[in-house]
């Protein structure tokens, strides 16, 4: 159950979000992806939720980072940075990108979800960030809860709800 | 389960209502020859509605040429459509901003959705210069599936066997809802704007908004709405139990005239238009 002194932390559509125990960090994912990163030390933690890999058009990264994987994600580090955390104390877990259904005729809708996956992951590694869980793909939106007193995830999908506790 | 829901349409206390004031305010908009004093002082019988015009009037979605004091003042500046349009928005989100618990979609999250279907589906008849009202384009993207809120009441005693069911499902996710409760949030959806006696255009929008092709009367605003929806799910806001098992159609996209480069504008714009809602969601 929820304490009701526990604040909730809403991460919009292209948001990042940071907060410390025992906050709680929460947004819902279609297509975009969540990434969060969380240090069981220091019991702080960060998410972004990110709607494309790429800036489509080049022009709009700069107004607005945070919608984008190759701009989101460096900023998610210095969140991590911000909240006092050096790399190497946080660890990673990415939900979402679920695909349109099939019969979709939109490459463009039907891709974004697996591109976004592939490029955080790609990020992931470049910076020698351990991903630790996943969840992504398929046909469902997801609700995924970070508690920040010991970093477990609520993740809600098609129905069902059940926490994961790895953290690193 | 069928039976229960033909008892509560029957039954209209339990249903979710319009104030007499405001479907008043709908039948005299509709006529072309209304007198803007006359509806001035009809929304003014409600002083709740009053003041919910004049807040809304001011706020920077609508933009008045000068400040707002009065209800006429509204009337005048935005025009009897967008306070139509207002006075719609005040009344539904007791309705809209209810939690949908079977759906797992949680109130805010909903009337965000709702609003955000309604802007994004204005931006795009806007763009596509479609010869449909602005407005009831507007109007239509809010109440799209306002059925929910009357099904959502009926989840709880089926809900472990629709989730079991819903698994493993590659269906449409709404012959489930038929085969559960014996009516779609759709044919609900419709029904309850029949008991309202609001527009036929709004009905078809409930009735067919995932299945476009079956629009008889108004296909180009049924296929709006429906563009609009899938977009607006694909980014997470209002995303329901049923995930993205509503196919987009092509048959839509058509009638409309949306490429593939306008749904990734759409899509990418999604943010921004958030933010414009930003003061309406509040309210």
């Amino acid at each position: 159950m929820l304490n009701k002194d526990v604040k909730i932390i809403n991460v919009g559509i292209a948001d990042i979000q940071g907060g410390q125990s025992p906050s709680v960090i929460r947004t819902t994912l279609g297509s975009c992806i969540g990434v969060v990163f969380y240090s069981p030390e220091k019991k702080v933690g960060a998410m972004a939720h990110i709607m494309l890999a790429k800036d489509p058009s080049g022009k709009d990264s700069s107004k607005n980072p945070h919608k984008y994987a190759e701009t989101a994600l460096p900023e998610l580090l210095k969140r991590m940075t911000e909240l006092g955390c050096n790399k190497g104390e946080y660890f990673a877990r990415l939900f979402g990108g679920a695909s349109m259904f099939k019969g979709m005729n939109s490459s463009f809708l039907q891709n974004i979800g697996d591109l976004n996956v592939s490029v955080a992951k790609e990020f992931l590694d470049k910076e020698k960030i351990t991903l630790l869980v996943e969840d992504v793909g398929g046909h469902e939106g997801r609700t995924i809860s970070l508690y920040l007193d010991d970093g477990r995830i609520l993740l809600k999908k098609g129905g069902f709800e059940k926490y994961l506790y790895k953290v690193r | 389960m069928k039976e229960k829901i033909d008892q509560l349409f029957e039954n209209e206390a339990q249903l979710p209502k319009i104030s007499s004031v405001v479907s008043k305010v709908m039948e005299m908009v509709g006529n072309p020859d209304v007198v803007i004093a006359d509806l001035a002082k009809e929304i003014s019988k409600d002083p709740g509605l009053t003041a919910a015009v004049i807040k809304l009037s001011n706020s920077a979605y609508f933009r008045p040429a000068k400040p707002v004091k009065t209800v006429q003042e509204s009337l005048m500046t935005l025009g009897t459509k967008t306070v139509k349009e207002i006075i719609l928005l005040n009344e539904t989100k007791g309705i809209l901003k209810k939690e949908l618990k079977g759906y797992q979609v949680d109130g805010e999250a909903n009337w965000l959705h709702s609003l955000i279907v309604a802007e994004l589906a204005k931006r795009i008849a806007v763009q596509k210069k479609l010869k449909v009202d602005k407005d009831v384009v507007f109007t239509a993207g809010l109440l799209h599936n306002i059925g929910k809120v009357i099904l959502a009441d009926f989840f709880p005693t089926v809900l472990m066997q629709f989730r079991t069911e819903l698994q493993n499902y590659e269906g449409p996710y709404t012959d489930l809802e038929a085969k559960f409760f014996g009516y779609t949030h759709q044919e609900t959806g419709a029904k309850l704007l029949e008991k309202w006696n609001f527009p036929q255009e709004l009905i078809e929008v409930a009735r067919y908004y995932t299945e476009p092709e079956k629009a008889t009367q108004f296909p180009e605003l049924v296929s709006i709405i429906h563009i609009a929806n899938c977009i607006v799910i694909l980014g997470g806001m209002g995303i329901d139990i049923g995930g993205l098992k509503i196919p987009l159609s092509s048959k839509a996209l058509q009638v409309v005239g949306v490429t593939e480069g306008d749904l990734q504008m759409y899509y990418t714009l999604l943010p921004e238009m958030a933010k414009h809602i930003e003061e309406l969601i509040s309210v």
